[in-house]
């Protein structure tokens, strides 16, 4: 008997039990879906986390302080900045807000929007970037001028299609002059748009627009991660000295949240991986029960097969191949349905092209296939090796 | 007439020097001509079934020789024993044993894939031995949409599809009411008329009667032969 002879009995036996088939392949298919849609979501999940993470900038140290417990303290702590640590640092901005702003232009008028009172170094310790126009700049702090930047939410807003470059428009009833316009930060239309729905001014405009604030927040952007933490380290020794409590003051720097959360994503991941692979397993399992259960059966039709002159190694290789055809079948057919549901899931919920890990899908193709073959052929091999009398006894 | 089987003192012993131990064959000494046809009788559990086993290959004696067609068969290795199998003993079972998601056309082509026969004279074959029993008009029905005769009809036209040179009938109106059991009677005898070697077991003293030679079994012993 030769291979193609074989190959067709196989089929012959696949399409003889359909719902057998089915089932074992439904093992595979679930299986391996599951695997590929789990994996590659959470990892597109925590892609998408550490984006936004990113958004914020890099090398960047927030500082927190109370100017009312100190008066002095935020002048200070600029001086310091700039003459002690200036080689650490690459810029540095007051970065004190009010929030719910109002902002107009002509009849068109937007509400509840965060006023930022910066420096020229705003944009870098905030990760903004200019779009159109100009940013502040220093002479603007020195000279006072009443000169805004817009974030992208607020000019789409406020001017649509026209250029407000030059335009004057009136915040919190006060005018100043649009000198431009910065890049949206987030580019995610279902995500949280606050870092584009303000406007920042110089921060010698302070008194103009809050008589009673002073600079309680800054933002420094040091030269490299390893300045950053001598930059956090320095500040914060700095500051213990100027209060004698630890609650007036806080320095933090986004890149240790990143880290935490890059620890925390890829827990997610290999809990979820874990997940999937469990769900491989169970799928296993569902493949090996459906396999052992028919064994019996088997057994008594590798008796007749044998009884009628088959050979043993005709037997093995028609199991082989039905094993092998069953397993490759539903191992793609968990592959396709892998793929779709996590590029349809990936688009519902991310709004993005999610594509599945391939080595994840490797993995659970190889895996998957590897079971169905496995105990596929573990009844052929065990009952070939009986004396045909033996296998036939099987009722 | 040439001799075709040659058995000497075989046994065939379950959980030898056991106290359960069972000899279900004890030393049997067995010549069959070919063209001969044999009615091997015997209660059940007196060995018979396993004689026919043992004089089909599908089972191996613990002891004793076994000579088909002058070649020692007790010796030879399992894929050998699929061979000769193959191409010299057709079987006939009680239980049919056909498989169920193949046609009776399929099942009886079976041993001629085994064989390694070309498609189109596998079928021409297969459907002569369909014809042979009488059923070239069910080919292509499963065995689930027959009777029990017309299964064991389908059954002993896969046994004679590759002309073998012994036909073994185990109990093979076992399962099958006294009319059909009679038509497959028919059969054997016709096929005996036409030259095949036919061995039957049975329990049944009136079924034994079509047969020229009977060979009572007791014990694991021949106990008588007429």
């Amino acid at each position: 008997m030769n291979l193609f002879q074989a190959f067709r009995m196989s089929i012959k036996a696949i399409m003889g039990k359909k719902a057998r088939s089915f089932l074992t392949m439904l093992g595979i298919i679930i299986g391996v879906a599951a695997v590929i849609v789990l994996v590659s979501l959470t990892q597109a999940s925590n892609d998408k986390n550490m984006e936004w993470m990113r958004s914020f900038g890099t090398n960047i140290v927030n500082v927190y302080l109370d100017p009312w417990r100190n008066p002095r303290v935020s002048q200070e702590l600029e001086d310091y900045i700039a003459v002690e640590i200036a080689g650490l640092t690459r810029g540095m901005t007051p970065n004190s807000s009010m929030w719910g702003s109002r902002v107009s232009y002509g009849a068109k008028a937007m509400e509840e929007l965060q006023l930022y009172f910066g420096s020229a170094d705003f944009s870098i310790c905030n990760n903004y970037k200019i779009a159109k126009g100009r940013d502040l700049s220093y002479m603007d702090i020195q000279r006072n001028t009443r000169a805004v930047v817009l974030g992208a939410k607020v000019a789409d807003e406020i001017f649509n299609y026209m250029n407000p470059i030059g335009e004057q428009i009136r915040i919190n009833g006060e005018i100043f002059t649009v000198v431009g316009i910065y890049q949206a930060r987030v580019t995610d239309p279902n995500m949280w748009d606050g870092y584009d729905k303000m406007v920042v001014v110089p921060y010698t405009q302070t008194r103009l627009l809050n008589r009673n604030n002073r600079i309680s927040e800054y933002a420094i952007k040091a030269k490299d991660a390893e300045s950053t933490q001598e930059v956090v380290t320095l500040l914060q020794k700095f500051l213990s000295t100027k209060y004698d409590d630890e609650w007036s003051y806080g320095v933090y720097t986004s890149d240790t949240w990143m880290s935490q959360i890059d620890e925390a994503n890829r827990s997610n991941l290999i809990m979820l991986g874990s997940i999937a692979g469990i769900s491989l397993i169970v799928g296993g399992i569902g493949i090996m029960n459906i396999m052992l259960v028919t064994v019996t059966e088997r057994t008594r039709e590798i008796g007749i097969r044998k009884a009628i002159g088959a050979q043993r190694r005709t037997i093995i290789a028609q199991f082989l191949i039905e094993a092998s055809v069953l397993s490759l079948i539903g191992g793609f057919v968990g592959l396709i349905f892998g793929f779709l549901i996590t590029v349809f899931w990936g688009k519902m919920t991310y709004d993005m092209l999610v594509l599945p890990n391939m080595m994840i899908t490797l993995i659970a193709l190889v895996v998957s296939i590897g079971l169905g073959v496995g105990f596929g052929l573990y009844p052929a091999v065990k009952a070939s090796a009986l004396q045909p009398v033996v296998a036939l006894r099987n009722e | 007439m040439s001799k075709l089987i040659q058995i000497h003192k075989v046994y065939k012993i379950y959980g030898e020097g056991q106290e359960s131990e069972v000899r279900a064959l004890n030393g049997v000494t067995l010549d069959i001509d070919s063209g001969e046809y044999v009615a091997i009788v015997g209660p059940s559990g007196s060995g018979k079934s396993t004689l026919m086993n043992m004089l089909g290959l599908l089972d191996i004696p613990t002891y004793g020789r076994y000579y088909l067609k002058g070649e020692l068969v007790s010796e030879l290795s399992d894929t050998k024993l699929a061979r000769v199998r193959n191409h010299e003993i057709g079987f006939i079972f009680q239980g049919f044993n056909l498989l169920g998601s193949l046609t009776a056309l399929e099942n009886v082509e079976l041993p001629l894939i085994y064989q390694g026969i070309r498609a189109s004279k596998r079928y021409d074959m297969a459907e002569d031995a369909l014809r042979r029993v009488g059923l070239d008009n069910r080919m292509h029905h499963r065995p689930s949409e027959m009777s029990g005769g017309q299964q064991q009809r389908v059954a002993i036209a896969r046994a004679i599809a590759t002309n073998p040179s012994i036909i073994m009938a185990d109990e093979p109106t076992g399962n099958l009411d006294s009319k059909t059991g009679a038509h497959v009677i028919e059969i054997l005898k016709s096929l005996h008329a036409g030259g095949s070697t036919i061995i039957l077991i049975t329990h049944d003293e009136k079924i034994a009667q079509f047969a020229k030679r009977r060979i009572h079994v007791h014990d694991g012993k021949i106990t008588e032969e007429l």
